[in-house]
């Protein structure tokens, strides 16, 4: 069947913006569907329609012929219409057996029958190769391992489309590895995939048609096989960009300059004895897979959870008793990789968001200059390329890669010597990227250094100039950029040489 | 296309619901818009007012306390022995919101050092205040609060206007500044927004709350000291219930109850439309038993009220849809 799934003429009005205007185009039965297009350009507004999350103001959806209108998102499950949520939607205090069967709980008589249902999670778990169990707590999970349940989530039960927004923006290649493997295997069984991402080869990889958005317009639908990715590139953006990350001015890292020494730290999170040197102007890639406990070290080092020994020197001064606020005051800066969780507060709009580190640099006799922060949430939005750049626009409801690109603006307002940024670029679309990594550059040559987890070995090799990698939580090696190579960080990172 | 989201949405739809109600009770009995007895509603809208203004620093902030009605009598039996005493009234007010604060910094100890859930914590303190209240005044009520006390809280300016009004539009714009204008303020809706990010942002959580509920019970302090001067008693079984009703005046003035929403102008509207229900109800010859009814109707509805706007927000983008197409 050649239109499966319709969309005809929809429309998606917000309050005092059109999100998706006159939408029409249409997925074959079975195949596996890209939606492309920038930060703000409509594709997650579309799906969650499709998915009944809210109604389109105007226009039609079809499936298999049929009008379809779901009313809440347990319709469209019902239905066989499953999604896997751009942003973490889990109830951290239950259970990962508890999240999976959430609203759809396996009964014997009037009580709950736990063993088949912990007998089906299981199951779905070991599909998905997760390492971790039905009783554990959501709480306990890291970021990789949540959005692996969302996945798990959406894949139980019987559906005949399943929609994917940004699925491997928080994973590890392994994982990602798993997860392709099964989205194949759901084509093979006749599912219908929908699949949002902004990385570029994972389309190549995985789709076979996608269509292009732009500013809520539908630009184009092309067949993948034999297109070239300059032409995709340019039919979502508009201009020519930069595809691969790469450092456009003079390296000037200062290895006589220590800004940063940490000194045999370890935490009960499970990284031990890490030791390193963060020196002035440079940016520090730390790469590991999951399980790495890149992020978890960082955290240790801003403060935000306790050591159990190590000590950490900022400018040869230590920093004693270190919590974030300890960090934030000797210039350290931390941009969480978690966004809803950790990255902003949901009621505030960007020029509260962005301010939020720095009150005290807008406090004038007690008072907080709302002007300048104003000012500054304009300047920093027009910084990182935020769409709309409206200060007065409540950050929650922004798309999630400008909810991204506030939190860098948010940090950017620290005016931070030191900056951790945990996934800088996630979710943030092909021709932002380049800008986040010109804005990097910039701070390097304002006497700032930076240290940069990513998973994205290309993201990692082009804009570090020395790489740490990590394997269950210990350094596996230090490269120089002279020695920069794939395979052999990617060795170090599976722990296969020390 | 650029949007001003000026949340004042609830604000506005408490004073007209305010505005139709004074209409109404006025059709029903000319007495109700007499120029007394508007004056009336708000006097007797102070005491919840006040109280009102603490919880919303808690309730924005996204906690609860549950303790203020308890800690009301047990500052009012304080500051009623000090004033019987012979101790001046300003000092007497000094020392009650001194109480108040430290009452309600204890609450935040336990909330944020200790970690206890607030409901929790203030439940127990809510029941260890009044326990205190009533061994400090043995059960008896204190009696005779000089009039040189009571005037100065709640003395008689002009007509039927008294000085408590002034006592809580005072209270009410610093509240209010202190929530809107400055570094703390701000931190009260990070915090309720989201604890961990606001922590993450640097924001001393553990400092921040202990000042949340301390300035908060600060509200619950002076509305003590206005009654005290109301009523020239001082008892230790006061106020049973008044949590419930500052919560209301909150609640009626769009503070969500997870946190990270409201503010003062809700509360103070959300105050006096709740004493004009009540006094309207009463001027309308309502019974009493029929007036719990209509309040907690009210507090239902105005929640409601919001869903709605949602809605109705929902029909504007449809508007907006027709316009780019007349284009
Ligand atoms: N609840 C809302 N209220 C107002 N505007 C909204 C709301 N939700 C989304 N928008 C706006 O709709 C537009 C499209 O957002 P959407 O999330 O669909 O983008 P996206 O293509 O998924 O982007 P990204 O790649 O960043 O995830 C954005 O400009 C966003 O600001
Ligand atoms: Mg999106």
């Amino acid at each position: 069947m050649d239109n499966y799934i319709e969309f005809k003429n929809i429309k998606k009005a917000f309050i005092g913006q059109l999100a998706v205007k006159n939408v029409s185009f249409s997925i074959r039965k079975g195949e596996i569907h890209a939606l492309l297009g920038e930060n703000g350009a409509g594709k997650t507004t579309l799906l969650n329609i499709l998915h009944g999350l809210f109604p389109a103001t105007e226009g039609e959806i079809f499936i298999g012929g049929k009008k379809v209108e779901f009313f809440d998102s347990k319709d469209a499950i019902k239905e066989g219409i499953a999604k896997v949520h751009q942003e973490i939607n889990l109830v951290p205090e239950m259970t990962v057996m508890q999240n999976i069967m959430l609203g759809d709980e396996k009964r014997k008589g009037i009580l709950l029958n736990k063993k088949q249902m912990y007998q089906e999670t299981e199951e779905i778990l070991k599909k998905l190769k997760c390492k971790f169990n039905a009783k554990d707590k959501v709480s306990r999970l890291n970021t990789g391992e949540k959005q692996m349940l969302q996945i798990a989530k959406a894949l139980k039960g019987q559906a005949k489309i399943i929609s994917f927004d940004e699925p491997t923006s928080s994973l590890s290649n392994n994982e990602v590895k798993t997860l392709f493997s099964i989205i194949k295997e759901l084509k093979s069984q006749g599912i219908t995939v929908i699949y949002i991402s902004h990385k570029l080869d994972e389309i190549y990889e995985l789709c076979d048609r996608a269509t292009i958005m732009r500013d809520g317009e539908y630009i184009n639908t092309f067949e993948i096989k034999g297109l070239d990715k300059s032409v995709l590139i340019k039919n979502m953006v508009g201009r020519d960009v930069e595809m691969f990350a790469k450092r456009q001015k003079p390296l000037r890292a200062n290895y006589l300059q220590t800004v940063l020494s940490v000194e045999h730290i370890s935490g009960k999170e499970g990284y031990e004895d890490i030791s390193f040197n963060l020196y002035k102007g440079e940016i520090l890639g730390f790469f590991g897979l999951v399980g790495a406990k890149r992020t978890e070290m960082m955290k240790g080092i801003f403060g935000a959870t306790p050591l159990i020994q190590g000590k950490i020197y900022k400018n040869n001064k230590e920093i004693k008793n270190c919590s974030p606020y300890n960090a934030i005051s000797h210039s350290i800066g931390f941009l969480p990789e978690n966004r809803k969780e950790e990255g902003f507060i949901k009621d505030l709009n960007n020029t509260d968001n962005m301010a939020l580190a720095s009150l005290d640099y807008f406090e004038r006799n007690f008072f907080q200059n709302k002007k300048q922060k104003y000012k500054n949430a304009l300047e920093k939005g027009k910084r990182v390329g935020l769409m709309p750049n409206d200060p007065d626009f409540i950050t929650r409801n922004l798309s999630g890669g400008n909810q991204q690109k506030v939190i860098v603006g948010k940090w950017l307002t620290t005016n931070a010597d030191i900056l951790i940024f945990d996934e800088p670029t996630k979710g943030i679309d092909v021709g932002s990227k380049a800008d986040i990594y010109a804005i990097m550059e910039e701070l390097l040559e304002e006497g700032k250094s930076i240290i940069m987890i990513s998973s994205e070995l290309p993201e990692i090799i082009g804009m570090s100039d020395r790489i740490i990698v990590m394997h269950e939580g210990k350094i596996t090696g230090v490269l120089k950029r002279e020695e920069f190579n794939e395979a052999e960080i990617l060795l170090r990172a599976v722990g296969g040489k020390e | 296309m650029k949007t001003k989201f000026k949340n004042l949405n609830r604000e506005i739809s408490v004073l007209t619901a305010l505005v139709v109600m004074t209409i109404l009770f006025g059709i029903i009995n000319p007495v109700f818009i007499g120029s007394d007895n508007l004056t009336d509603i708000i006097n007797q809208s102070t005491i919840y007012g006040l109280m009102g203004l603490g919880m919303t620093f808690v309730i924005v902030s996204g906690g609860i306390d549950l303790s203020v009605g308890s800690a009301f009598a047990l500052i009012g039996v304080i500051v009623s022995k000090l004033s019987v005493a012979g101790m001046p009234p300003l000092v007497v007010i000094l020392t009650g919101l001194l109480i108040g604060f430290l009452l309600g910094a204890i609450n935040g100890i336990l909330i944020s050092n200790m970690k206890l859930q607030p409901f929790i914590a203030t439940m127990g303190t809510m029941s260890v205040f009044r326990g205190i209240a009533y061994v400090l005044s043995k059960g008896m009520p204190i009696l005779n609060v000089p009039t040189q006390f009571r005037n100065t809280v709640d003395g008689i300016i002009a007509g039927n206007i008294r000085i408590s009004i002034i006592i809580f539009a005072f209270f009410a714009i610093i509240f209010h500044v202190l929530l809107k204008e400055t570094k703390f303020g701000n931190y009260v809706y990070a915090i309720g927004g989201n604890e961990e990010s606001a922590r993450l942002s640097g924001v001393k959580i553990t400092f921040n709350k202990i000042m949340i509920y301390g300035i908060g019970m600060m509200g619950t302090s002076m509305a003590a000291l206005v009654q005290i001067g109301k009523l020239g008693t001082g008892e230790a079984s006061a106020a049973q219930g008044y949590e419930l009703n500052a919560i209301a005046a909150v609640a009626i003035g769009g503070a969500s109850m997870a946190g990270g929403r409201g503010g003062v102008v809700g509360t103070v509207l959300g105050a006096i439309l709740f004493s004009a229900l009540k006094v309207g109800l009463i001027v309308s010859g309502v019974e009493t038993f029929y007036q719990y009814i209509a309040t907690g109707l009210v507090i239902v509805i105005a929640a409601y009220i919001e869903i709605i706007q949602a809605k109705l927000a929902d029909k504007k983008g449809m508007k907006l849809v027709k316009k780019e197409k007349k284009l």
